[in-house]
Formats: structure tokens, C-alpha cells, sequence
């Protein structure tokens, strides 16, 4: 991955129970902290969005295209919510995401690169260029061959 | 929010139908854009980073690539209601080949606001009594 280009990033934290067993003070401190550090990243021009995500929701799959409630109400892997980074490259990204003040009390942060392509858009283009290619090098050895 | 899970779907699919699977795609991508139903929309690059522990000890690789809870994409929709909002979900065309979408209403404050309301209660409060100061003042 480049170190040098901006690129943008984001983060999903994971896990939407945490929060139980804290106590009102602490609870307090972390919500906080938290917004602050939320305002903080905003002020800085390292994340232009951000939202936390209904706790409900549902998930479709299948070619019956069927429709479940989900994801679990209580899971570590649930995501919570998301932050838009831009960050100069990965480690800063890392860095941001080392300070979210849910981490001490079991919150996961999951950085992921924003990608320009779709990585199955990708992967059809180049089977396209290879397809292509496979049938301009028959064409050709056909034609060697033929004038001979 | 629409959450694309399985981003490893156009496995074991050959050339033409990988390139039909990808128009229709992209065509249900334009369709919903032209009905200005999308405000973002980005895919994610497979490689990322799963941070965990206080202070964020804990750097691994993740998500695994391969997982079909992985998640490969996001799509901001701007619909009128859950129900819409899945229904949109329900017409996405690569679900025959085994992506889910996951459907999350997006929202305004934090759920664990919401579930203490003596922490916002509290934060009222303390507005209150900086404006009482300030009026004071």
C-alpha cells in the first residue's frame, strides 16, 4: 500500500454492547470523549462524515431475496457506526483509529481503505483484457501459421 | 446505509457471466442514481486493519478477504422508510450470486444516548447552567 498519497479510509466500529456494565460517570467520560474526539478530527479536516447506525436493521440475501431482521442486537462484530477518514496513508489512519475511547471497554475499530473500483469490477476488466488478448495471440499465430 | 457483504461473489463465475453479472450492477447503480436515491456510495479495497484493546494495542490484518461476512461495499440511501429502503436492497442483482446486503437506518445520535437518558439529561443540564452563567454574566 502507498505511504505517500492522501487517500480515504473507513473506520466501522464494531461491537454495540460495550457500553453495558459502565457506569453513569464512565459512560459520561466516554460519550464525551468520544464527540470530542469526533469535533476534534472534524476541526483537523481528517474525517468529513461520520454517523452511528440504528442498532435494528435488516439483512437480504439469497436468490429468494430473502429479508431476516438483523444483524444481532447484541454482537461484538455488529457495527455501531462509522467514521470517514482522509488520512495521509494507512498509519495515519491506524493512528486515529488507536485513539477511539471505546477501545479500553471492548469497542473494535475496523479501518478499511476507500477503494476507486469495485474490486469484482476489477477483476472482470482485467479477465475481459486477458480473454481479449488470448484471442488476438490465436488470431496471430493462426495467421503465421497459415501463411506458411 | 446499505452494507455489501461477501465480496468474493464472482468466484466460479466465467467471463460473460461475470461481465453480465458486472452491467447489472452497475446498471442498478445508475437506475438508483438517476432517481437520486444515493448520496454516497464507495467500495472498500480488501486489505484493512482490525484495532482493538485499550489504546489500540492490538493491530491485525482483517477482514479476512475471503469471508462472506466481509464487507465489500457501502451505499448511503436516501429513502422514505426501512421498508423502502429493503425493498431497494431486495433488487440488487448480485444477491443470486450470494452478496447479502445488510440495511441500517442511519442515525442522528448515539444509541447509547438513547438508551441512558439520565446522560442526556445530564448534558441538558449542564447547557443550562452555562447559559444561566453566561445570562449571569
Amino acid at each position: 500500500m502507498s505511504t505517500t498519497t492522501q487517500s480515504d479510509y473507513l473506520l466501522l466500529f464494531r461491537g454495540n454492547v460495550w457500553d453495558r456494565g459502565l457506569s453513569p460517570a464512565q459512560l459520561q467520560k466516554v460519550v464525551s470523549d468520544w464527540m470530542a474526539w469526533f469535533e476534534r478530527l472534524k476541526a483537523e479536516g481528517k474525517c468529513t462524515g461520520g454517523h452511528p447506525l440504528e442498532e435494528v436493521g435488516k439483512v437480504v440475501s439469497g436468490k429468494q431475496r430473502t429479508v431476516a431482521d438483523g444483524p444481532f442486537a447484541e454482537s461484538k462484530e455488529a457495527i455501531g457506526g462509522y467514521f470517514y477518514l482522509t488520512a495521509v496513508d494507512e498509519n495515519e489512519a491506524i493512528e486515529i483509529a488507536k485513539q477511539c475511547p471505546g477501545l479500553e471497554f471492548g469497542s473494535v475499530v475496523e479501518v478499511r481503505p476507500v477503494a476507486d473500483i469495485c474490486s469484482v469490477k476489477q477483476r472482470a476488466e482485467e479477465y475481459s483484457e486477458r480473454e481479449l488478448a488470448g484471442a488476438t495471440a490465436s488470431k496471430r499465430a493462426y495467421e503465421t501459421v497459415s501463411q506458411h | 446505509m446499505l452494507l455489501f457483504r461477501g465480496p468474493h461473489w464472482d468466484k466460479g463465475l466465467s467471463t460473460n457471466e461475470l461481465q453480465q453479472a458486472m452491467n447489472e450492477v452497475m446498471a442498478w447503480f445508475e437506475g438508483l442514481n438517476e432517481r437520486s436515491k444515493i448520496k454516497g456510495a464507495q467500495p472498500l479495497g480488501g486489505q484493512g486493519r482490525v484495532i482493538s484493546g485499550t489504546d489500540g494495542r492490538f493491530v491485525v490484518d482483517g477482514p479476512f478477504a475471503e469471508s462472506k461476512e466481509a464487507v465489500g461495499g457501502y451505499l448511503i440511501l436516501q429513502a422514505d422508510s426501512l421498508d423502502e429502503a429493503v425493498e431497494i436492497a431486495r433488487s440488487m442483482p448480485a444477491l443470486r450470486y450470494g452478496v447479502s446486503v445488510e440495511v441500517r437506518p442511519i442515525l442522528a445520535e448515539c444509541p447509547i444516548l438513547q438508551r441512558h437518558p439520565e446522560l442526556v439529561r445530564r448534558a441538558n443540564h449542564r447547557v443550562a447552567e452555562q447559559l444561566w452563567v453566561a445570562a449571569a454574566a
